[in-house]
């Protein structure tokens, strides 16, 4: 195990900058998740890491050494890949025990780790088979058992879910946490989807045109978004914003509706009179019954019952906002709500620079 | 309900015209309409030959004697094991197959590997494998046959450049069938290239980059990725090349004709001759026979190997 550091990390192709100087310190047995939307550098930052992209400037450390200049192999490091890249005329054994025999672990001590790594992920049974005589689950575990059996300082992983449906994704996303806390190793692991970095991670990195927007635990990115874009991005169904200006001490919305200052948390008053902003407010935190001056009025458009819940669609001005409300909760379509909010979850961001109000 | 749905189905059975039966008729007879053209051509221009090569490599056929056509059972086989030319040529042929296929296999993996590198613009790489692989075989005999002229040939230059005394290429039995051998290296390596570059191009970039992370070198990355995972384009492209080996004519036609004596000339040639200048039907049908179930059986050889393989 070893901690990773990335100090000024930069990554250019000619004039591009994909990769904008990245500051970041992940500390040995972390599980840190990159996430962020197509071309945030997220993919090429892990690929600097494992050593597969050459870097343009700054530095990487694995553990005290700096690696900026060592191949993947001598960086001690082992990665799952996107399409698993296993070999596919070698066995299930031979793809897991290939590293090994690479690096001359002894046959014996081979076999152990191989077979160790394939009861971890059950798939002992499937040691013989090529991969190709597997389904994608089960390809994903095999790629996860060569990763294993190197017992590496660090692994990396490229969005290992993305080819597996719905079901199975959530299937192994538990997995890969249970084998974490099982070996404790650090992972770097990269996505593009939200729910898969917070119910894995134990720190986020949001990216967004390859810089960093926010890192934080699940629970911080969620509760307390640094941006609109990061609020946005983590939740789902997302963030919902809405333009206002602070007139009066209170926040006034296109449609006429009000919501005082003073009942926000306290940070958020003192506005000074004039200045717009955007409010996020998430689906979630609407609620039925409300103080009548934390409520808006809300145009309902769209009603969906998911069992669960029901998402309730509606206009405040020329906005569209969604709200998520008791599954018993079916208002009319057409009609009109008051929607109450819970005023300690009301979000605040600058309207320009588009961060949070602290 | 069911009645009259099946009543007023019936009607419509019987109301069809001739064509829309024959858009409702099973698979089988329809890939039998689709294969039908296909199969008759065939016939028409493989299958018969080759049957009326057989019937023919039973008679006596010359058309110099002026004699009609005499049936003679398996004389002109028989003939065979005791025609000195035919043991040479077949074993000239042998040789040329032996030497230049893998000779081919190793040159055109090279060129592969070579041309599949991240060059940042690919086309010259591509045309210049292409340009041998275009160029008519008889054009290469000639231009070769240039090329190792005894007086004015660039090899010679080039050794006598380096100190050593040309050799008269064509006066040499092995002399002249090496020369022979590097020209069908040269001419056939680029098809070879071009099959291992299409099966090179179809290796996932990812089982590299595994690879590198599993930390396998690259000797070891093409020992155990690059060449297996080739298996299917080299067995392709050995099947093709083997075969058009087997049958190796215009580079030694256009070289050295088959001399000094018979020395470079192959099958293909003695076949041509007692053909074609000798006028020889039967006897010639009778060598066709046999380079025919020559290349038949290295083709089942190798379809047997990639059966196994699957």
């Amino acid at each position: 195990m070893a901690s990773v550091s990335l100090r000024k990390l930069e990554k250019s192709y000619g004039a591009l900058r994909i990769v904008k100087g990245i500051d970041l310190e992940i500390q040995d047995g972390e599980f840190v998740v990159f996430v962020g939307p197509s071309g945030c550098g997220k993919s090429t930052t892990l690929r600097m890491v494992a050593g597969l992209e050459s870097i343009s400037d700054g530095e990487i450390r694995i553990g005290e050494r700096v690696v900026n200049k060592l191949a993947p192999r001598e960086r001690d490091i082992a990665m799952v890949f996107q399409d698993y890249a296993l070999y596919p005329h070698k066995t299930v054994r031979e793809n897991m025990g290939f590293s090994l025999k690479v690096r001359g672990v002894s046959m014996k001590d081979a076999e152990g780790r191989i077979n160790e790594a394939a009861e971890m992920l059950g798939i002992a049974h499937l040691l013989e088979r090529r991969p190709g005589q597997l389904s994608g689950g089960q390809r994903q575990r095999v790629a996860m058992g060569r990763a294993i059996v190197r017992r590496p300082q660090v692994f990396l992983f490229d969005e290992p879910l993305s080819n597996l449906d719905a079901k199975l994704r959530g299937q192994v996303r538990t997995e890969i946490k249970r084998l974490h806390q099982q070996i404790g190793t650090t992972i770097i692991y990269v996505t593009h989807d939200q729910v898969e970095a917070m119910t894995l991670a134990d720190r986020i990195v949001i990216l967004k045109g390859g810089d960093i927007e926010q890192v934080g635990t699940p629970d911080e990115v969620y509760n307390k978004p640094q941006s609109v874009f990061v609020g946005g991005f983590v939740g789902s169904p997302a963030m919902n914003f809405a333009k206002a200006k602070v007139q009066n001490g209170a926040l006034a919305f296109a449609n006429g509706d009000r919501l005082p200052l003073s009942s926000l948390a306290s940070a958020k008053q003192g506005l000074a009179d004039g200045r717009d902003v955007i409010v996020g407010i998430r689906p979630e935190h609407f609620v039925t019954h409300a103080d009548p001056a934390m409520t808006l009025a809300a145009k309902i458009q769209v009603v969906e019952p998911l069992g669960s819940d029901t998402l309730v669609h509606f206009a405040i001005g020329g906005e569209m906002l969604t709200a998520r409300m008791p599954p018993e909760m079916r208002p009319e379509v057409g009609s009109e709500l008051r929607l109450g909010l819970d005023p300690t979850k009301v979000h605040l961001f600058d309207a320009v620079t588009e961060r949070a109000i602290a | 309900m069911t009645t009259q749905t099946i009543a007023t189905s019936d009607r419509i059975e019987k109301a069809q015209p001739g064509w829309v039966k024959l858009l409702d008729m099973s698979d089988r007879a329809l890939a039998v309409l689709l294969l039908t053209p296909a199969a008759v051509l065939l016939t028409l221009i493989i299958v018969y030959p080759v049957l009326r090569l057989g019937y023919t490599s039973f008679f006596s056929l010359s058309l110099t004697s002026g004699l009609p056509a005499e049936f003679v059972g398996f004389e002109n086989y028989q003939l065979m094991f005791t025609d000195p030319v035919f043991w040479e040529t077949t074993w000239n042929t042998v040789l040329i197959t032996l030497i230049t296929v893998p000779g081919a296999l190793i040159v055109g993996m090279a060129l592969a590997l070579l041309a599949n590198l991240p060059f940042g613009v690919q086309w010259p790489v591509r045309l210049s494998l292409l340009i041998p692989w275009a160029l008519p075989l008889s054009f290469a005999g000639l231009i070769f046959a240039w090329f190792f002229h005894s007086e004015y040939g660039v090899v010679n230059d080039v050794l006598a450049r380096f100190g050593i005394e040309g050799v008269i290429w064509f006066n040499s039995p092995n002399l002249a069938f090496a020369a022979i051998c590097l020209t069908i290296i040269w001419k056939t390596s680029s098809f070879m290239a071009l099959i291992i570059l299409a099966g090179l191009q179809t290796i996932p970039r990812s089982l590299y980059e595994a690879a590198d992370v599993d930390g396998a070198g690259r000797i070891r990355q093409f020992f155990e990725i690059t060449l297996p995972l080739l298996k299917p384009a080299i067995v392709v492209a050995l099947i093709f090349r083997t075969i058009t080996a087997l049958q190796t004519f215009d580079i030694p036609y256009m070289m050295t004709g088959g001399g000094p004596g018979t020395s470079t000339s192959t099958l293909a040639m003695y076949i041509h001759q007692n053909t074609v200048s000798f006028l020889d039907l039967g006897y010639g049908s009778a060598l066709a026979v046999v380079m025919f179930a020559l290349s038949m059986c290295v083709t089942a050889v190798y379809l047997r190997i990639i059966r196994t393989k699957e």
